[in-house]
């Protein structure tokens, strides 16, 4: 995951400048100004660009935090009609000792806790909610996140629309008040830190250079998480496992020719050893409480997949057990269709052949092509070339990223078909 | 070897809000990609941004006249200068080439710099 090409480093610090600022004076000028607080901090970065485009400074940082400092009183100066702002922001005297105080990074984690949580309580919906933290907390424009969610751009800016007019109606973006609200709003920021990871995983466009750099976010912000008073530590430190123990086998799914690499054939030696280790730590600690989330189970399977030697040695019973409470836990096609390949590792093929047969009937599945190249699969390893071909190109036809593609025609062309 | 001034104007960072953190981050680093290799390739190279919002103060004729501004749009208004040594203005264009500023519809100028007849 961390890969540090110039064009990553500039990049991150540009986006993490961004989410702790805007953080910072969307807390300080309240959700009505949150349009105001976008603007000045990304006036502060295209100012950096213009200053550094000939030769950078040395503390690029503290560049950027003091032009929006400045920025910042500039515009509460200069614009008196705002309304709804903290009195020591509308008195000349104060203005300035205010606003420095409010984008010291003292308060940086606590800054950007305060806008998650504020985002998991609109009670928009996960993918309003991810949209939001993309913008707010990431620094994606609406057309990188229109690319991420293969959407049009015009819903992304109606989602992010929608968004900034309910945490407007909240009326504060302080940190939640009690445990209680930390508690209530925790699982919705949990779901959409959970898609946040999966949209650079899976992605709907694995093509897109982005991909790492959502995960890596994801595990930020799950990590941040776990400083915050007042929330339940152990399934946080199972979603931040479940990121590591992913996001440490992300460098080997796209081969050199940006092809799909089947788990089988991914080169096990590349997978990144200390996010691993980082992983295991996270699962370590997520043991510690009463309560079995979906996480805990995933973080698990993951664990299973990272830590074998290769698919052989894979602890499949285990797999099959995780699976067995998850399908209970939150029953869904695509959840019993993993189950399925699992147990066909543990019960043998014909078996898994049978349950995934049974699934065609899921609505869900019918287009979702990673259950057609599953059947694929395991009809291939059966020996029926002809099922399995049928069912690979189905797979290409519902295929949803080049990547996938190319996957499925190599398969094809390893059959002779 | 003759020298050459690059006159920058307008691109993605000169208009508010059109660039979102990230792809100002990406675009920065490659800037700095190019200026790093016309700054160290031995072409004495000095590079001149200029500050921004643009701001600045204009004088006109032997009035004096004083306005604020310049007050162009955006993709007209010179953003900084680079100067340098090449071999022909061929060569300088061919280095304007890879420019970043070209990615968001800005424009490089380049022009010979007076050099005494000798």
């Amino acid at each position: 995951m961390p890969h540090g090409s110039a064009e990553t480093l500039v990049e991150e610090l540009f986006r993490h400048e961004f989410a702790r600022l805007v953080s910072a004076l969307a807390r300080l000028l309240g959700p009505s100004h949150l349009a105001l607080a976008e603007d000045v901090v990304s006036d502060a970065l295209a100012t950096a660009v213009h200053a550094w485009r000939l030769g950078a400074p040395d503390n690029p940082t503290g560049w950027i935090l003091r032009t929006a400092q400045r920025r910042a009183i500039d515009v509460l100066r200069r614009e008196r009609r705002f309304s709804n702002l903290a009195p020591e922001l509308t008195s000349e005297s104060t203005v300035t000792a205010a606003v420095e105080a409010a984008l010291s990074p003292a308060a940086d984690a606590s800054n950007q806790l305060a806008l998650m949580f504020a985002i998991g309580a609109s009670g928009l919906g996960e993918v309003t909610h991810v949209t939001l933290i993309l913008r707010l907390l990431c620094g994606f424009s609406a057309t990188e996140i229109a690319r991420a969610f293969l959407v049009d751009v015009a819903t992304v800016e109606r989602r992010l629309h929608r968004g900034r007019t309910r945490l407007k109606e909240l009326g504060t973006l302080g940190p939640p008040a009690t445990a209680e609200e930390v508690r209530e709003r925790q699982p919705s920021v949990e779901q959409a830190l959970y898609l946040l990871f999966n949209e650079g995983y899976h992605g709907s466009d694995p093509e897109n250079p982005l991909s790492p750099a959502l995960c890596a976010d994801a595990l930020r912000l799950v990590e941040l998480l776990l400083d915050a008073p007042g929330v339940e530590r152990p399934s946080l430190h199972a979603l931040a496992a479940l990121f590591c123990f992913n996001a440490a086998r992300l460098a080997t799914r796209l081969d050199e020719d940006g092809v799909l690499v089947p788990l089988a054939e991914q080169d096990r030696t590349r997978w990144d050893r200390l996010l691993f280790e980082r992983g295991v730590a996270h699962l370590g600690a997520s043991a510690a409480g009463e309560t079995l989330t979906r996480f805990h189970l995933e973080a698990g399977m993951a664990f299973e997949h990272t830590s074998a030697a290769s698919l052989a040695e894979t602890n499949w019973p285990r797999i099959v057990e995780y699976f067995t409470v998850l399908a209970a836990l939150s029953p869904n096609p695509v959840v019993a269709m993993n189950h399925a390949v699992a147990r066909a590792e543990v019960e043998g093929l014909d078996l898994g052949r049978r349950l995934l047969g049974q699934l065609a009937s899921e609505a869900k599945l019918l287009d979702y092509s990673f259950f057609w190249a599953a059947r694929a699969d395991l009809e291939r390893r059966a020996g029926n070339v002809t099922q399995a071909s049928a069912f690979y190109r189905r797979a290409l036809e519902l295929a949803q990223s080049r990547a996938e593609r190319l996957s499925y025609e190599r398969r094809l062309g390893a059959l002779g078909h | 070897m003759a020298r050459f001034m690059f006159i920058f104007r307008g691109g993605g960072y000169a208009e508010p809000g059109l660039l979102s953190p990230s792809e100002l981050g990406q675009h920065l680093a490659r800037w700095n990609a190019w200026t790093e290799r016309l700054l160290t390739s031995g072409r004495n190279a000095t590079g001149h941004p200029l500050a921004y919002p643009a701001g600045g103060k204009t004088l006109r004729g032997r009035e004096r006249t004083v306005t604020d501004g310049p007050y162009a749009e955006a993709k007209d208004l010179v953003s900084g200068t680079l100067i340098l040594d090449a071999a022909s203005l061929e060569e300088a264009a061919e280095l304007a080439r890879d420019c970043p500023i070209l990615e968001y519809d800005g424009s490089v100028e380049v022009r010979p710099v007076l050099v005494p007849p000798s």
